[in-house]
C-alpha cells in the first residue's frame, strides 16, 4: 500500500515538473513561433502543438502575448479575416527578435549541458527496455 | 442558442473578473477570446463547451492577465504598497518569491523605522541615540526607558540627519531591489501561466 502511495506521488510530482517545464518554456515558445511571420492566437497555438510537444491549455497563451506585447517584444494589430470577423494578429518587434536570439542560445547551451549530464541515464534506460 | 449562451455567459464573467484594467484593455482581451471562439468552433468543429473547457474556466484565465498587470505595474513603481503587492504575488509562485517579499517588507520596516527614531530624536532627546558602555556598543534606537547608567550617547543630534539619511538609503535600496527582481521575474518566467 505504502509503496503504491510513493509510485502514485512519484508519477504526481514528475508531471507536476512536466507542466513547469513546459510552462518555463511557453514564453520562449510563443516568440520562436513568430519568427516567421505575423500568426493569430489560434494559429500561434496550432504552429505550438504541431512544432513542439507543447500541448496546452488554450488559455495559457493568451495572457502571455499580451504580456510580450506590454513588454514590447511583440506588435499586434486586427485584420478584417474572411471568416466575418476581425483577428488579433502579433508580430516580433525588433527588441522581440534581439530577445528571442538570446533565449536561443541560452536554450541551446542549457540544453546540450543537460542532455550530456543524461546521456548515461538514457543509455541505461535504452538496454533496460 | 444554448451554444451561443454559454459563450456569452464565459465572455461576461471574464469582463466582470478583469478589474483593475482599462476599459480599452478589457475590451480588447474579450473580443481577442471572442474571436479565438469562434475560430476554434469553425475550424475544429468542436462544441462551446470543449472549446471552453480548453480555455480554462474565466475568473481563471482573468486571473493570469490580472498578474501579469499587478507585477508589470509594481516593476515601474515606486509605492511600497504597489512594490509589496507585487512581491506577495510573486510570493505565491516559488520561494524567490517569497523571499523578495520578506526581505522586501524588511527592507521597509527597518528603513522606516530608523527614520522615524530619527525624527524623535529632537522630542525624546534622552531616550534616543547610539549607547555605548566604555568601548563597547550596549543599544541603538528609540528605547523607553533609556540603557541604565554607565552608559554614554555618542552622536547627540547628529543621530537625526544621520538616521534619515540611513533610513532613506535603506529604503531606497528597497525600493531598487523589489523593482529589480519583479523585472528579472516578469522577463524571464511565464510562471504564471
Amino acid at each position: 500500500m505504502a509503496k503504491v502511495r510513493i509510485l502514485t506521488s512519484s508519477a504526481e510530482s514528475s508531471e507536476r515538473w512536466e507542466a513547469q517545464l513546459r510552462k518555463g518554456a511557453l514564453e520562449m515558445a510563443a516568440l520562436a513561433s513568430l519568427w516567421q511571420g505575423r500568426l493569430y492566437g489560434l494559429e500561434i497555438i496550432r504552429a505550438l502543438e504541431s512544432r513542439s510537444s507543447l500541448a496546452l491549455a488554450e488559455g495559457t497563451i493568451y495572457p502571455i502575448l499580451n504580456r510580450l506585447k506590454a513588454e514590447g517584444m511583440l506588435a499586434s494589430e486586427w485584420v478584417e479575416a474572411e471568416a466575418g470577423h476581425p483577428r488579433k494578429y502579433y508580430s516580433l518587434t525588433e527588441p522581440g527578435r534581439l530577445r528571442l536570439g538570446q533565449m536561443a542560445q541560452a536554450w541551446a547551451s542549457f540544453s546540450l549541458g543537460l542532455t550530456n549530464l543524461l546521456q548515461p541515464v538514457l543509455a541505461a534506460q535504452e538496454a533496460c527496455q | 442558442m444554448i451554444a451561443e449562451n454559454t459563450v456569452d455567459v464565459y465572455l461576461a464573467e471574464l469582463r466582470a473578473q478583469l478589474g483593475g484594467m482599462t476599459l480599452n484593455e478589457r475590451e480588447e482581451i474579450v473580443f481577442e477570446i471572442a474571436a479565438h471562439i469562434r475560430d476554434a468552433m469553425e475550424q475544429s468543429g468542436a462544441s462551446a463547451g470543449t472549446i471552453l473547457a480548453r480555455l480554462g474556466p474565466a475568473d481563471e484565465l482573468a486571473k493570469q492577465y490580472r498578474d501579469g498587470l499587478l507585477i508589470r505595474q509594481a516593476s515601474r513603481s515606486v509605492s511600497p504598497v504597489a512594490l509589496l503587492r507585487g512581491a506577495l504575488r510573486l510570493a505565491t509562485t516559488g520561494v524567490s518569491g517569497m523571499v523578495v517579499f520578506f526581505l522586501g517588507t524588511f527592507g521597509y520596516l527597518m528603513g522606516g523605522g530608523m527614520v522615524l527614531s530619527g525624527l524623535l530624536k529632537p522630542i525624546f532627546p534622552a531616550n534616543t541615540g547610539v549607547w555605548f558602555r566604555e568601548d563597547h556598543f550596549v543599544s541603538s534606537g528609540t528605547l523607553f526607558p533609556p540603557p541604565p547608567a554607565p552608559v554614554h550617547e555618542i552622536l547627540g543630534i547628529w543621530y537625526l540627519p544621520l538616521m534619515l539619511v540611513l533610513g532613506s538609503l535603506t529604503l531606497l535600496f528597497t525600493t531598487f531591489a523589489i523593482r529589480t527582481s519583479l523585472r528579472i521575474s516578469h522577463q524571464w518566467k511565464a510562471k504564471l501561466s
